[in-house]
Protein backbone atom coordinates (compact mmCIF):
# COMPACT_ATOMS: atom_id res chain seq x y z
CA UNK A 1 0.00 0.00 0.00
CA UNK A 2 2.44 2.51 1.20
CA UNK A 3 4.92 1.71 -2.15
CA UNK A 4 1.82 2.10 -4.44
CA UNK A 5 1.18 5.76 -2.48
CA UNK A 6 5.04 6.52 -3.21
CA UNK A 7 5.10 5.26 -6.56
CA UNK A 8 2.11 7.34 -6.98
CA UNK A 9 3.09 10.61 -5.63
CA UNK A 10 6.64 10.00 -7.89
CA UNK A 11 4.34 9.59 -10.97
CA UNK A 12 2.59 12.97 -10.56
CA UNK A 13 4.95 14.17 -7.95
CA UNK A 14 4.48 16.17 -4.65
CA UNK A 15 1.92 18.65 -3.57
CA UNK A 16 2.09 22.34 -4.02
CA UNK A 17 1.33 22.55 -0.23
CA UNK A 18 3.61 21.68 1.51
CA UNK A 19 6.41 20.20 -0.19
CA UNK A 20 7.41 22.94 -3.16
CA UNK A 21 6.17 25.90 -1.25
CA UNK A 22 8.55 25.13 1.58
CA UNK A 23 11.45 25.02 -0.59
CA UNK A 24 10.11 28.12 -2.81
CA UNK A 25 10.26 29.87 1.23
CA UNK A 26 13.91 28.45 1.44
CA UNK A 27 14.63 30.12 -1.83
CA UNK A 28 13.20 33.64 -1.15
CA UNK A 29 14.91 33.72 2.48
CA UNK A 30 17.97 33.13 0.65
CA UNK A 31 17.46 35.44 -2.25
CA UNK A 32 16.22 37.98 0.79
CA UNK A 33 19.46 37.32 2.66
CA UNK A 34 21.89 37.70 0.03
CA UNK A 35 19.63 41.40 -1.14
CA UNK A 36 20.12 42.48 2.95
CA UNK A 37 24.01 41.50 2.63
CA UNK A 38 24.30 43.35 -0.42
CA UNK A 39 22.94 46.11 0.62
CA UNK A 40 24.92 46.03 3.63
CA UNK A 41 28.59 45.42 2.08
CA UNK A 42 27.75 47.82 -0.79
CA UNK A 43 25.32 50.91 -0.01
CA UNK A 44 23.64 52.54 -2.53
CA UNK A 45 25.98 54.45 -3.99
CA UNK A 46 25.65 58.20 -3.45
CA UNK A 47 26.54 60.06 -6.62
CA UNK A 48 26.97 64.11 -6.74
CA UNK A 49 24.30 65.54 -8.03
CA UNK A 50 23.77 66.70 -11.06
CA UNK A 51 25.13 69.84 -13.03
CA UNK A 52 24.01 70.49 -16.79
CA UNK A 53 26.98 72.53 -17.31
CA UNK A 54 29.68 69.89 -16.11
CA UNK A 55 30.02 66.90 -18.33
CA UNK A 56 31.94 64.25 -17.20
CA UNK A 57 34.48 62.05 -18.98
CA UNK A 58 33.46 59.21 -19.35
CA UNK A 59 29.10 58.33 -19.69
CA UNK A 60 28.47 54.92 -19.29
CA UNK A 61 25.09 53.59 -18.56
CA UNK A 62 24.21 50.71 -16.25
CA UNK A 63 25.65 47.16 -16.69
CA UNK A 64 22.49 45.81 -18.11
CA UNK A 65 22.40 48.90 -21.15
CA UNK A 66 26.25 47.97 -21.69
CA UNK A 67 25.80 45.43 -24.34
CA UNK A 68 23.34 47.84 -25.96
CA UNK A 69 25.53 50.95 -25.55
CA UNK A 70 28.35 48.84 -27.51
CA UNK A 71 26.48 47.52 -30.03
CA UNK A 72 25.90 51.39 -30.79
CA UNK A 73 29.16 52.12 -31.04
CA UNK A 74 30.08 49.19 -33.35
CA UNK A 75 27.55 50.53 -35.54
CA UNK A 76 30.11 53.41 -36.06
CA UNK A 77 32.41 51.26 -38.30
CA UNK A 78 29.49 51.16 -40.56
CA UNK A 79 30.03 55.17 -41.38
CA UNK A 80 31.22 53.89 -44.84
CA UNK A 81 27.74 53.69 -46.32
CA UNK A 82 27.12 57.19 -45.30
CA UNK A 83 26.68 59.38 -42.54
CA UNK A 84 23.08 58.20 -41.58
CA UNK A 85 24.67 54.57 -41.76
CA UNK A 86 25.75 54.29 -37.79
CA UNK A 87 22.79 55.98 -35.74
CA UNK A 88 20.03 53.86 -38.12
CA UNK A 89 22.11 50.80 -38.47
CA UNK A 90 22.86 50.53 -34.57
CA UNK A 91 19.06 51.59 -33.49
CA UNK A 92 17.64 48.93 -36.54
CA UNK A 93 19.70 46.26 -34.72
CA UNK A 94 18.42 46.28 -31.73
CA UNK A 95 14.68 46.83 -33.05
CA UNK A 96 15.40 43.77 -35.05
CA UNK A 97 16.40 41.65 -32.22
CA UNK A 98 13.94 42.58 -29.98
CA UNK A 99 11.39 41.28 -32.33
CA UNK A 100 13.18 38.36 -33.27
CA UNK A 101 13.19 37.78 -29.86
CA UNK A 102 9.19 38.09 -29.77
CA UNK A 103 8.71 36.35 -32.45
CA UNK A 104 11.21 33.54 -31.70
CA UNK A 105 8.21 30.24 -30.86
CA UNK A 106 6.84 31.82 -34.65
CA UNK A 107 9.95 31.31 -36.05
CA UNK A 108 11.10 27.88 -34.33
CA UNK A 109 8.67 25.63 -35.54
CA UNK A 110 10.70 22.43 -34.86
CA UNK A 111 8.49 20.69 -32.43
CA UNK A 112 12.01 18.69 -30.80
CA UNK A 113 12.16 20.10 -27.47
CA UNK A 114 15.69 18.34 -26.13
CA UNK A 115 18.74 20.09 -27.11
CA UNK A 116 20.35 18.03 -28.51
CA UNK A 117 17.22 17.24 -30.91
CA UNK A 118 17.58 21.33 -32.28
CA UNK A 119 21.50 22.19 -32.73
CA UNK A 120 20.28 24.82 -34.76
CA UNK A 121 18.55 27.59 -32.41
CA UNK A 122 20.71 26.31 -29.68
CA UNK A 123 23.87 27.05 -31.37
CA UNK A 124 22.34 30.95 -31.82
CA UNK A 125 21.48 31.30 -28.67
CA UNK A 126 24.52 30.74 -27.17
CA UNK A 127 26.47 32.69 -29.87
CA UNK A 128 23.82 35.61 -29.14
CA UNK A 129 24.70 34.84 -25.39
CA UNK A 130 28.34 35.23 -25.68
CA UNK A 131 28.18 38.09 -27.91
CA UNK A 132 26.27 39.98 -25.32
CA UNK A 133 28.48 39.09 -22.87
CA UNK A 134 31.35 40.03 -25.25
CA UNK A 135 29.73 42.86 -25.56
CA UNK A 136 29.23 43.83 -21.92
CA UNK A 137 32.88 43.57 -21.10
CA UNK A 138 33.63 45.75 -24.16
CA UNK A 139 31.77 48.33 -23.02
CA UNK A 140 32.48 48.16 -19.48
CA UNK A 141 36.27 48.16 -20.59
CA UNK A 142 36.37 50.23 -23.23
CA UNK B 1 -19.45 1.06 22.26
CA UNK B 2 -17.06 3.58 23.84
CA UNK B 3 -16.56 5.42 20.48
CA UNK B 4 -20.52 5.76 20.32
CA UNK B 5 -20.10 7.45 23.02
CA UNK B 6 -16.98 9.60 22.07
CA UNK B 7 -19.11 10.50 19.47
CA UNK B 8 -22.42 11.19 21.03
CA UNK B 9 -20.34 13.44 23.68
CA UNK B 10 -18.95 15.56 20.98
CA UNK B 11 -22.46 16.19 19.94
CA UNK B 12 -23.40 17.26 22.82
CA UNK B 13 -20.00 19.22 23.08
CA UNK B 14 -20.78 20.77 20.01
CA UNK B 15 -24.49 22.10 20.55
CA UNK B 16 -23.97 23.25 23.88
CA UNK B 17 -21.41 25.62 21.96
CA UNK B 18 -22.79 26.42 19.49
CA UNK B 19 -25.72 27.25 21.53
CA UNK B 20 -23.63 29.35 23.28
CA UNK B 21 -22.72 31.27 20.26
CA UNK B 22 -19.09 31.77 21.78
CA UNK B 23 -17.52 29.50 18.80
CA UNK B 24 -19.17 31.01 16.31
CA UNK B 25 -18.36 34.29 16.75
CA UNK B 26 -14.63 33.23 17.76
CA UNK B 27 -14.50 31.83 13.99
CA UNK B 28 -16.20 34.30 12.31
CA UNK B 29 -13.69 36.59 14.01
CA UNK B 30 -10.61 34.77 13.35
CA UNK B 31 -9.47 34.59 9.20
CA UNK B 32 -10.00 30.98 9.40
CA UNK B 33 -13.04 30.85 10.56
CA UNK B 34 -14.30 33.52 8.25
CA UNK B 35 -12.68 32.29 4.96
CA UNK B 36 -14.21 28.91 5.24
CA UNK B 37 -17.25 29.69 6.97
CA UNK B 38 -19.52 32.82 5.75
CA UNK B 39 -17.40 33.14 2.52
CA UNK B 40 -17.05 29.34 1.89
CA UNK B 41 -20.70 28.84 1.64
CA UNK B 42 -20.69 31.64 -0.86
CA UNK B 43 -17.75 31.42 -2.72
CA UNK B 44 -16.75 28.05 -2.59
CA UNK B 45 -13.21 29.10 -1.14
CA UNK B 46 -12.15 25.52 0.52
CA UNK B 47 -12.69 24.11 -2.69
CA UNK B 48 -10.57 26.31 -4.85
CA UNK B 49 -7.69 26.25 -1.72
CA UNK B 50 -7.10 22.66 -2.06
CA UNK B 51 -7.80 22.28 -5.62
CA UNK B 52 -4.86 24.81 -5.96
CA UNK B 53 -2.21 23.92 -2.87
CA UNK B 54 -2.76 19.98 -3.62
CA UNK B 55 -2.00 20.31 -7.16
CA UNK B 56 1.02 18.33 -7.85
CA UNK B 57 4.32 19.67 -9.17
CA UNK B 58 6.03 17.42 -11.56
CA UNK B 59 8.84 15.68 -10.79
CA UNK B 60 11.62 16.97 -13.24
CA UNK B 61 10.71 20.39 -11.71
CA UNK B 62 14.16 21.51 -10.25
CA UNK B 63 16.53 24.40 -9.10
CA UNK B 64 16.73 25.86 -12.44
CA UNK B 65 12.54 26.49 -12.28
CA UNK B 66 13.39 28.83 -9.40
CA UNK B 67 14.42 31.96 -11.39
CA UNK B 68 11.00 32.77 -12.13
CA UNK B 69 9.39 32.99 -8.90
CA UNK B 70 12.29 34.90 -7.67
CA UNK B 71 11.61 37.53 -9.90
CA UNK B 72 8.41 37.59 -8.97
CA UNK B 73 9.34 37.63 -5.02
CA UNK B 74 12.44 40.64 -6.33
CA UNK B 75 9.35 42.51 -7.69
CA UNK B 76 7.18 42.67 -4.50
CA UNK B 77 10.52 43.51 -3.19
CA UNK B 78 10.85 46.34 -5.57
CA UNK B 79 7.14 47.33 -5.12
CA UNK B 80 6.80 47.62 -1.35
CA UNK B 81 10.35 49.56 -1.24
CA UNK B 82 9.38 51.56 -4.28
CA UNK B 83 5.82 52.97 -2.23
CA UNK B 84 7.97 53.19 0.98
CA UNK B 85 10.37 55.71 -1.22
CA UNK B 86 7.58 57.84 -2.77
CA UNK B 87 6.85 58.50 1.40
CA UNK B 88 9.43 60.28 0.90
CA UNK B 89 10.94 61.38 -2.55
CA UNK B 90 10.05 64.75 -4.26
CA UNK B 91 10.48 64.68 -7.88
CA UNK B 92 11.33 68.39 -8.80
CA UNK B 93 14.60 69.32 -9.63
CA UNK B 94 15.67 71.13 -6.86
CA UNK B 95 14.55 68.63 -4.37
CA UNK B 96 15.01 65.11 -5.94
CA UNK B 97 18.67 64.89 -5.08
CA UNK B 98 18.23 66.20 -1.98
CA UNK B 99 15.01 64.27 -0.61
CA UNK B 100 17.05 61.05 -1.74
CA UNK B 101 20.16 62.17 0.57
CA UNK B 102 17.70 62.40 3.30
CA UNK B 103 16.02 59.04 2.94
CA UNK B 104 19.57 57.78 3.12
CA UNK B 105 20.53 59.75 5.88
CA UNK B 106 18.20 60.66 8.33
CA UNK B 107 14.67 58.60 7.45
CA UNK B 108 14.95 55.57 9.76
CA UNK B 109 16.06 52.37 7.97
CA UNK B 110 15.88 54.71 4.81
CA UNK B 111 19.49 53.35 3.48
CA UNK B 112 18.04 49.97 4.16
CA UNK B 113 14.94 50.46 1.88
CA UNK B 114 17.09 52.49 -0.90
CA UNK B 115 19.85 50.06 -0.55
CA UNK B 116 17.10 47.23 -1.22
CA UNK B 117 15.32 48.85 -3.84
CA UNK B 118 18.81 49.65 -5.60
CA UNK B 119 20.04 45.91 -5.41
CA UNK B 120 16.17 44.72 -6.07
CA UNK B 121 15.95 46.02 -9.51
CA UNK B 122 19.92 44.71 -10.10
CA UNK B 123 19.20 40.88 -9.04
CA UNK B 124 15.73 41.28 -10.90
CA UNK B 125 17.13 41.89 -14.22
CA UNK B 126 19.57 38.98 -13.46
CA UNK B 127 17.09 37.00 -12.71
CA UNK B 128 14.16 37.57 -15.28
CA UNK B 129 17.43 37.09 -17.76
CA UNK B 130 18.23 33.63 -16.05
CA UNK B 131 14.38 32.28 -16.32
CA UNK B 132 14.72 33.28 -20.22
CA UNK B 133 17.84 31.82 -20.80
CA UNK B 134 16.31 28.17 -18.54
CA UNK B 135 13.02 28.74 -21.03
CA UNK B 136 14.84 28.56 -24.32
CA UNK B 137 17.18 25.66 -23.25
CA UNK B 138 14.22 23.93 -21.77
CA UNK B 139 12.59 24.89 -25.28
CA UNK B 140 9.34 25.68 -23.02
CA UNK B 141 8.65 28.40 -25.39
CA UNK B 142 7.24 25.83 -28.22
CA UNK B 143 3.29 25.79 -28.82
CA UNK B 144 1.24 26.06 -26.60
CA UNK B 145 3.04 28.29 -24.41
CA UNK B 146 4.16 30.83 -27.24
CA UNK B 147 2.02 33.55 -26.09
CA UNK B 148 3.44 32.85 -23.31
CA UNK B 149 6.64 33.45 -24.48
CA UNK B 150 5.75 36.97 -25.64
CA UNK B 151 4.12 37.92 -22.45
CA UNK B 152 7.20 37.29 -20.94
CA UNK B 153 9.60 38.97 -23.35
CA UNK B 154 6.92 42.02 -22.96
CA UNK B 155 7.98 41.90 -18.99
CA UNK B 156 11.86 41.82 -19.91
CA UNK B 157 11.01 45.17 -21.82
CA UNK B 158 9.24 46.46 -18.93
CA UNK B 159 11.56 45.46 -16.47
CA UNK B 160 14.41 47.39 -18.66
CA UNK B 161 12.21 49.90 -18.55
CA UNK B 162 11.96 50.32 -15.19
CA UNK B 163 15.10 50.71 -15.08
CA UNK B 164 16.16 53.06 -17.11
CA UNK B 165 13.69 55.15 -15.82
CA UNK B 166 14.47 54.56 -12.26
CA UNK B 167 17.61 55.26 -12.82
CA UNK B 168 16.96 59.53 -13.77
CA UNK B 169 15.02 60.09 -10.70
CA UNK B 170 17.75 60.35 -7.87
CA UNK B 171 19.03 63.67 -10.15
CA UNK B 172 22.88 63.13 -9.92
CA UNK B 173 25.33 63.83 -12.48
CA UNK B 174 25.12 59.78 -13.59
CA UNK B 175 21.88 59.55 -13.66
CA UNK B 176 21.40 62.53 -15.60
CA UNK B 177 24.46 62.63 -18.50
CA UNK B 178 23.38 58.45 -18.74
CA UNK B 179 20.01 59.44 -19.54
CA UNK B 180 21.20 62.15 -22.16
CA UNK B 181 23.04 59.98 -23.65
CA UNK B 182 19.90 57.22 -23.70
CA UNK B 183 17.54 59.64 -25.20
CA UNK B 184 19.61 60.48 -27.83
CA UNK B 185 19.31 56.84 -29.45
CA UNK B 186 15.64 57.00 -30.47
CA UNK B 187 16.85 60.05 -31.82
CA UNK B 188 18.46 57.64 -34.43
CA UNK B 189 15.20 56.75 -35.74
CA UNK B 190 14.34 57.98 -39.77
CA UNK B 191 12.35 60.42 -39.85
CA UNK B 192 10.52 61.16 -36.87
CA UNK B 193 13.84 60.56 -34.22
CA UNK B 194 14.60 64.03 -33.29
CA UNK B 195 10.40 64.33 -32.37
CA UNK B 196 10.86 61.27 -30.41
CA UNK B 197 13.80 62.52 -28.17
CA UNK B 198 11.76 65.51 -27.52
CA UNK B 199 8.53 63.54 -27.04
CA UNK B 200 10.97 61.36 -24.00
CA UNK B 201 12.55 64.45 -22.79
CA UNK B 202 9.34 66.89 -22.98
CA UNK B 203 11.40 69.72 -24.29
CA UNK B 204 15.03 70.02 -25.76
CA UNK B 205 17.12 68.93 -23.41
CA UNK B 206 16.58 67.28 -19.58
CA UNK B 207 14.91 69.09 -17.10
CA UNK B 208 12.29 69.15 -14.79
CA UNK B 209 9.22 68.16 -17.83
CA UNK B 210 11.88 64.96 -18.29
CA UNK B 211 11.82 64.60 -14.50
CA UNK B 212 8.21 64.41 -14.33
CA UNK B 213 7.40 62.18 -17.24
CA UNK B 214 9.74 59.69 -16.15
CA UNK B 215 8.64 59.62 -12.68
CA UNK B 216 5.18 59.27 -13.65
CA UNK B 217 6.21 56.35 -16.44
CA UNK B 218 8.33 54.99 -12.91
CA UNK B 219 5.86 54.84 -10.56
CA UNK B 220 2.35 54.28 -12.25
CA UNK B 221 2.43 53.70 -16.13
CA UNK B 222 5.22 50.91 -15.88
CA UNK B 223 3.66 49.22 -12.46
CA UNK B 224 0.07 49.43 -14.04
CA UNK B 225 1.75 47.74 -17.65
CA UNK B 226 3.20 45.19 -15.90
CA UNK B 227 0.76 44.68 -13.62
CA UNK B 228 -1.50 43.89 -16.80
CA UNK B 229 1.14 41.77 -18.26
CA UNK B 230 1.92 39.41 -15.19
CA UNK B 231 -1.61 38.55 -14.93
CA UNK B 232 -1.27 37.30 -18.89
CA UNK B 233 1.79 35.59 -17.44
CA UNK B 234 0.79 33.75 -14.42
CA UNK B 235 -3.29 32.94 -15.99
CA UNK B 236 -1.19 31.23 -18.69
CA UNK B 237 0.87 29.18 -16.38
CA UNK B 238 -1.79 28.07 -14.32
CA UNK B 239 -4.18 27.11 -17.43
CA UNK B 240 -1.02 25.06 -19.40
CA UNK B 241 0.86 23.72 -16.61
CA UNK B 242 4.49 23.82 -16.22
CA UNK B 243 6.12 22.46 -18.77
CA UNK B 244 7.10 18.81 -19.40
CA UNK B 245 10.88 17.19 -19.54
CA UNK B 246 12.33 17.03 -22.57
Amino acid sequence: MIDEAKEDRRAEGDPFFPHHMLEQGMVIFIVLGVLVLLVMMWPAPMEPPADPFNTPEHIKPEWYFLSAYQGLKVAEYFAFLGDWAPKVLGILGQGVGILLLILLPFLDRNPERHPRKRRFVIGVGILVIIMLAALTIWGKLS
Amino acid sequence: MIDLEKKEDEQQKQTVEQRSGLRELFELFSLTGFVYGPLDSRLNIREALEKNLKKPVPPHVNWLFCFGGISLFLFTIQAVTGILLLMYYRPTIAEAYKSVVYITNSVPFGWLIRGLHHWGANLMIVMVFLHMLRVFFYGAYKPPRDFNWVTGVMLLVLTLGFGFTGYLLPWNQISYWATTVGTEVPGAVPFIGTYLTALIRGGQAIGQTTLTRFFAIHVVILPLTIGFFLLGHFFMIRKQGISGPF
